[in-house]
């Protein structure tokens, strides 16, 4: 394809003079239309074809199964609910349109604020605009529930960006996970309108009362055996925040994400790892009758179905910038986000879902977890040097 | 004594235009250049002046620090320049040799002075870790290591290039054992297995305070040499190859040989089938003396670097690439599986069923911009030292000299990190962060 007149267009509107000012802007969409023809300077001559564009963009290709699966589950889930729609005829256009309507608006409001904050920290700092969020401002619609005013949402995206990732300086610097802090601001500022069981499933865009549908989650905060079946729960046609129903849909994108090696499959693994094992443990507790919860008797990999646990550990627990970067410490923070987030869902009813705070908690924890990793290395040169 | 290890780290680069296994005697060329820059932490002093008659192994630069290092003419003949660039740097002495002392029969013997020494004209060769300066005499090494194998993209047959020789490489080694105990190791697996920072890592890491010396095996052999007849004459069988190379091959040289000639052969004469490199050459070509992943670009008319035994022509790729992140990329080469080439990469087995093929072309484009880490878990994967990589840059970018000494510094050299640079999807300038960072440290250690 010959892109030569492209080529010159961006050439000749490269802003110069009083204009230079909009610089980063410029590179954005000019890097977005054509990787640059840079050569190397120093060091190695030859350069891999990798570059942080394409790794995001992987990660966005990964969303995407659960993305579309989660639109089409808006609209089940409301149609099934108002009874214009039995089991066993769900025609897939109508559900999908409807839930595609509901989406667009949080994904645009998403996008729209969180790039033009970054934009235009980028313009003031003189830095080129990180593709960072082009996965985070996809991240934050899927995880919320359907019913989220776009002004909390738009405020959360703000928030997450700035106090999440600027005031660290960008991309790359931050400590939290952009996205799940700004799930932690609606889930704190405004619970309300992000549990219970009446913000699930989208009422009709006019007017119509809110409807009632539990997630399984909530049924075991309840002290209910959850009403989905596993089955359920493995497809995703539950009631839940927007994206993150469908264990399949997500295993999909965990697929290309570890085919492609952009996520760690230690940090994936160790997740699960984890909280088998902590669900393993309160099985146990079940059996020799330990007085807790309803959720003790909750088989072990029903975890791995509820909530947020598959999305968490796909697609949040992954990102490498607040992950632990060794590693061993890899795996142990994978393994305690894992068992953490059971132990929250089990033993903290006041938060039917633990996976946020323990992605965050342990966000925080990372830099602990790779300083005892490195640690270990000094020590072993000192001893080396000693002998 | 010979020995062997095994890496499991590391990657090979597909790259094209390795050189055929025939030798071309090119001992014939006529200018030759000591190029002082090549040399970590040498402080050139001129000995000779634009016209001076010089013979092989007559000093032509002396340290300002350690006079007993020098770097000598690789031949005998006259000074035909004396180049400086920035400051007035030195950057090369040039000579012209005389023809038929080149061929270097008639330079006499001196059994005399064939005692290795500082003062030895081969003494040079002699490099030191941690840093890569030349051998400090009045340093203990730990031991001296000569790799058996070089790893780099295209580089020689250490082996093919040494054949006939091995009675000089011997006496070398035996020269070298006067110093300290001399390890010959033959490295298994992909690159950098072969790069002495692997050898002495697996083997015997340099502790602070500690430092080994290092030597090319052809220096080996050129130290035999000179050892055995007193005759200095700095041979190298060097690799000329790359993707825009019309005939790779080999070369018989002398260290410092002008590349005119070659470069003029590998990249106009149209009388050489095009084997390397198929396709139209849209780019101008970029010639590196040394390996394609640290090697120094030099001009069409530029001279063989001093430690360096291969050249590599590779295309400038100084053009844009349309929605370049976008694209399936099955002719791009990723280390990861994020284009349509890696993703077929395991499928290898299947690959003449395939009705589109992976082919790789490679130029010196970036591939991307400059962006702050934000993937982990790659360099640990091309990086066979016990060594964190990723905070070893990073105490390095923000000067940490404490923790980098922590953290290893000392056991690495910016080559070590080339692939990490290469695979880097950020596309730091690793080698140069480790080599400011290396620098400093050179300061402290001598100042």
């Amino acid at each position: 394809m010959n892109m030569k007149w492209l080529e010159d267009w961006f050439e000749k509107i490269e802003p110069k003079g009083k204009w230079s000012w909009l610089g980063s802007t410029y590179e954005a969409f000019h890097t977005f239309a054509f990787t640059p023809k840079t050569v190397t300077k120093s060091g190695s001559h030859i350069r891999d074809a990798v570059d942080m564009k394409r790794s995001i963009i992987i990660v966005v290709i990964a969303l995407m199964p659960a993305l579309l699966f989660g639109m089409w589950n808006i609209g089940y889930q409301h149609y099934m609910s108002v009874g214009t729609l039995s089991t066993f005829s769900f025609p897939l256009f109508t559900c999908f349109w409807f839930g595609f309507l509901r989406m667009l608006p949080l994904i645009v409001v998403s996008y729209a604020v969180g790039l033009f904050i970054e934009f235009a920290f980028a313009q003031v700092r003189h830095h080129e605009v990180n593709e960072g969020f082009l996965a985070t401002g996809l991240l934050i619609p899927m995880i919320v529930p359907v019913t989220t005013p776009l002004w909390q949402l738009a405020l959360a995206v703000a928030f997450a960006v700035i106090i999440g990732k600027e005031v660290f300086g960008g991309s790359g610097m931050n400590f939290l996970n952009p996205a799940l802090v700004a799930r932690a601001v609606l889930f704190f500022a405004y619970p309300t309108h992000m549990s219970g069981d009446k913000v699930w499933i989208a009422a009709d865009l006019w007017g119509s009362d809110a409807i009632a549908g539990a997630t399984p989650m909530g049924d075991l905060a309840a002290g209910m055996r959850p009403s989905a079946s596993a089955l359920d729960m493995l497809i995703g046609t539950i009631p839940g925040s927007t994206c993150e129903t469908s264990f399949i849909a997500i295993a999909l994108g965990a697929i290309l994400l570890l085919m492609t090696g952009i996520a760690s499959w230690r940090i994936m693994l160790s997740v699960f790892l984890g909280g088998g094992a902590m669900g393993l443990l309160f099985n146990l507790l079940y059996t020799i009758n330990f007085p807790l919860s309803t959720y003790l008797e909750l088989t072990f990999y029903y975890h791995f179905l509820m909530g947020g646990f598959a999305f968490g550990a796909v697609f949040m627990a992954t990102d490498p910038v607040t992950a632990a970067q060794t590693n061993t410490g890899k795996w142990i923070y994978g393994l305690l986000i894992g068992a953490f987030a059971v132990l929250l869902r089990v033993c903290n009813p006041a938060y039917p879902e633990g996976m946020m705070l323990s992605i965050l908690f342990m966000n925080c924890m990372a830099p602990l977890i790779d300083h005892c990793v490195v640690a270990r290395n000094i020590k072993m040169r000192e001893r080396r040097a000693v002998k | 004594m010979t020995e062997t290890i095994k890496i499991k780290k590391g990657l090979d680069i597909p790259l094209d235009g390795a050189a055929e296994r025939h030798i071309v005697d090119a001992r014939t060329i006529e200018r030759y250049a000591v190029k002082p820059p090549d040399v970590v932490g040498f402080m050139p002093r001129l000995l000779v002046a634009e016209g001076d008659t010089v013979t092989a192994g007559q000093p032509l630069v002396a340290d300002k620090h350690d006079p007993r290092l020098t770097l000598p003419s690789p031949v005998s003949g006259t000074v035909e320049a004396i180049v400086r660039g920035e400051k007035r740097k030195l950057m090369e002495v040039v000579v012209v040799g005389e023809r038929l002392k080149v061929k270097g029969e008639t330079t006499q013997v001196s059994p005399l002075t064939s005692h290795l020494s500082p003062q030895s004209p081969v003494w040079w060769m002699l490099k030191e870790r941690p840093f890569g300066t030349i051998a400090n005499p009045d340093h203990q090494p730990k031991g001296i290591y000569i790799s058996l194998r070089d790893t780099n993209p295209l580089a020689p047959d250490l082996e093919f290039a040494l054949q006939g020789r091995e009675h000089e490489f011997e006496a070398g080694v035996k020269a070298l054992e006067a110093f300290a105990p001399v390890h010959c190791v033959r490295a298994e697996g992909p690159h950098p297995a072969g790069n002495i920072g692997t050898i002495v890592a697996a083997l015997d890491p340099i502790n602070k305070g500690e430092c080994v010396w290092t030597v090319n095996a052809q220096d080996v052999a050129n130290i035999g040499r000179w050892c055995l007849t007193g005759e200095y004459r700095p041979e190298r069988v060097v690799a000329v190859g790359g993707p825009a190379a019309k005939a790779p091959h080999y070369y018989r040289l002398l260290c410092g040989a002008c590349l005119q000639r070659i470069c003029d052969t590998q990249l106009i004469d149209t009388s050489y089938p095009s084997l390397a490199s198929p396709t139209i050459l849209t780019s101008p070509i970029r010639i590196i003396s040394g390996s394609v992943l640290s090697g120094t670009q030099i001009t069409a008319n530029g001279f063989l670097g001093m430690y360096d035994q291969q050249v590599c022509l590779i295309e400038e790729g100084d053009q844009y690439d349309f929605m370049g992140w976008l694209m399936p990329g099955l002719k791009k080469y990723s280390f990861s599986y994020t284009f349509l080439s890696g993703m077929l990469r395991p499928f290898k087995a299947l690959e003449p069923m395939m009705p589109i093929k992976p082919t790789y072309s490679f130029n010196t484009n970036v591939h991307g911009s400059v962006r702050p880490f934000l993937f982990t878990g790659s360099f640990e994967r091309v990086f066979p030292f016990d060594i964190y990589p990723l905070q070893l840059i990073k105490a390095c970018i923000v000067g940490d000299v404490e923790l980098q000494e922590k953290l290893g510094i000392y056991e690495v050299e910016p080559e070590d990190f080339a692939l990490c640079e290469f695979i880097d999807p950020s596309k730091t300038e690793i080698q140069t962060i480790i080599r400011e960072a290396l620098e400093v440290l050179r300061k402290e250690a001598t100042a």
